[in-house]
């Protein structure tokens, strides 16, 4: 997975502060299972139906992860970037969108430094979108929703994101 | 021959900067000519991933990389694009290059990009997927352990109460709260997922599945910061309306089959 902080370690506090939404809903259950049990060991019933439910996808996840790590690299997604406004440009800018992982805060040093070197906003806009579009993640999504419904919204996303970009580029001049 | 060489200022009497992957600047000269390039603010500041300079670098297609130290991935990169790397460089700019141009540098054997998979690029691969997935775990856990607690104490009245059933209503209703929440798209599929099962439509599903990727009030700031608050204020309120546009034609779309 493409994702520009790749070597940097996480820092204690980072992870600490990750771990305070679960452990403070855990905290909830903790209290529900003194007060009222009954609602406590139904809550936890529905935990173990959607974890069994999302287990099998998020092994598909994994293995698609590893796949793309192995065979891509950030720079891969930098190289494909800055290729102009041309058909070619916008689809190895759709590319990257697609394969880019990661908060989108660390992107954003990135896309400025494209910005500040005249890339067009459009194209920008149309990164940003397609990273919306998380091939490795479809597992998930067509376990809630089917093929059909995950592949027509798939395609759609995408189509979108170039009418956004295009708008965009209309509405934001340089 | 271009030739990209680290260094802590803006000339050739600058020294060269020991870290490759850290450095502020990057000073890319060519040989033949001897006219040079300053590439300044590579962001890192001796800090950061340490990537930037090493992008810089292939982006310009330079044939060498002199510097003092260059981190294995770096190198990594750097050999997988032909792009030769002299380590172990100390001094001025300007006396790196005159050293260079007198033949006092052993020059490194060009590199053979190696497309195979290593055992050590699998365990790499198997590593950085491990963390993003760590990374993302936590969100994930919280999200199922509130929608346990969801489950057992809303009703499906109490849901019927704010998506009524009025498609317009429910896909805007269902935007609205795809915007105000941002974070990984697997949490929108779970969420959306039970949803459903509670009764809502999958228009306002929908919407709110696209509007948590594709607009963010919480990121707004950080955008209009990289990019200009025109573009950050255009792209989202866009993205919202596309995103109500784009579930009223899925669902449209979906019937028909």
């Amino acid at each position: 997975m493409i994702n520009p902080r790749l070597s940097n370690a996480i820092p204690k506090r980072r992870i600490l502060q990750k771990w305070l939404f679960p452990a403070s809903v855990l905290g909830i259950y903790g209290i529900l299972f003194i007060e009222m049990p009954d609602k406590a060991f139904q809550a936890f019933e529905c935990i173990c139906k959607i974890s069994v439910n999302v287990l099998f996808p998020f092994c598909l996840v994994f293995i698609l992860m590893v796949f793309l790590n192995l065979f891509l690299t950030p720079l891969h997604i930098t190289k494909w970037l800055d290729k102009g406004v041309c058909i070619r440009g916008v689809l190895l800018t759709m590319t990257a969108g697609i394969l880019s992982t990661g908060p989108i805060y660390a992107w954003y040093p990135l896309l400025k430094n494209l910005h500040k070197r005249g890339f067009p906003n459009s194209l920008i806009a149309v990164f940003l979108g397609n990273r919306s579009v998380k091939p490795f993640l479809l597992p998930v999504m067509i376990s809630y929703f089917g093929w059909a419904y995950t592949l027509i919204l798939a395609v759609l996303n995408v189509l979108g994101t170039l009418l956004t970009g295009y708008s965009v580029g209309f509405l934001v001049k340089k | 021959m271009k030739i990209a060489i680290s260094t802590d200022g803006h000339d050739l009497n600058s020294r060269v900067e020991h870290r490759f992957g850290t450095s502020r600047y990057l000073i890319i000269i060519d040989t033949e000519t001897m006219a040079f390039e300053i590439v300044p603010d590579l962001g890192a500041n001796g800090q950061g991933s340490g990537m930037q300079a090493v992008a810089v670098a292939i982006d310009r297609k330079v044939d060498m990389v002199l510097t003092g130290y260059c981190s294995p991935m770096g190198e990594e990169y750097l050999s997988a694009h032909n792009i030769k790397l002299l380590t172990g460089v100390e001094g001025t700019v300007g006396e790196v290059i005159a050293r260079y141009q007198n033949g006092d540098y052993d020059y490194p054997r060009p590199s053979v990009p190696d497309d195979r998979i290593s055992r050590d690029k699998l365990i790499h691969a198997l590593k950085v997927s491990g963390e993003q997935i760590f990374k993302i775990m936590p969100i994930i856990l919280g999200v199922i352990l509130l929608i346990g607690l969801f489950q057992v104490f809303v009703t499906e009245e109490w849901v019927s109460f704010i998506f009524t059933g009025n498609r317009a209503l429910d896909t805007f209703l269902g935007a609205c709260f795809g915007s105000l929440i941002a974070g990984n798209p697997i949490n929108s599929y779970i969420i959306g997922g039970e949803l459903l099962d509670f009764g809502v439509g999958l228009f306002g599903v929908t919407a709110f599945i696209l509007a948590w990727v594709n607009v963010g009030l919480i990121q707004l700031p950080a955008e209009a910061a990289a990019l200009c608050w025109r573009f950050a204020l255009v792209r989202n309120g866009l993205s919202f309306v596309l995103s109500m546009l784009i579930a009223t034609l899925t669902v449209g779309i979906l019937s028909f089959i």
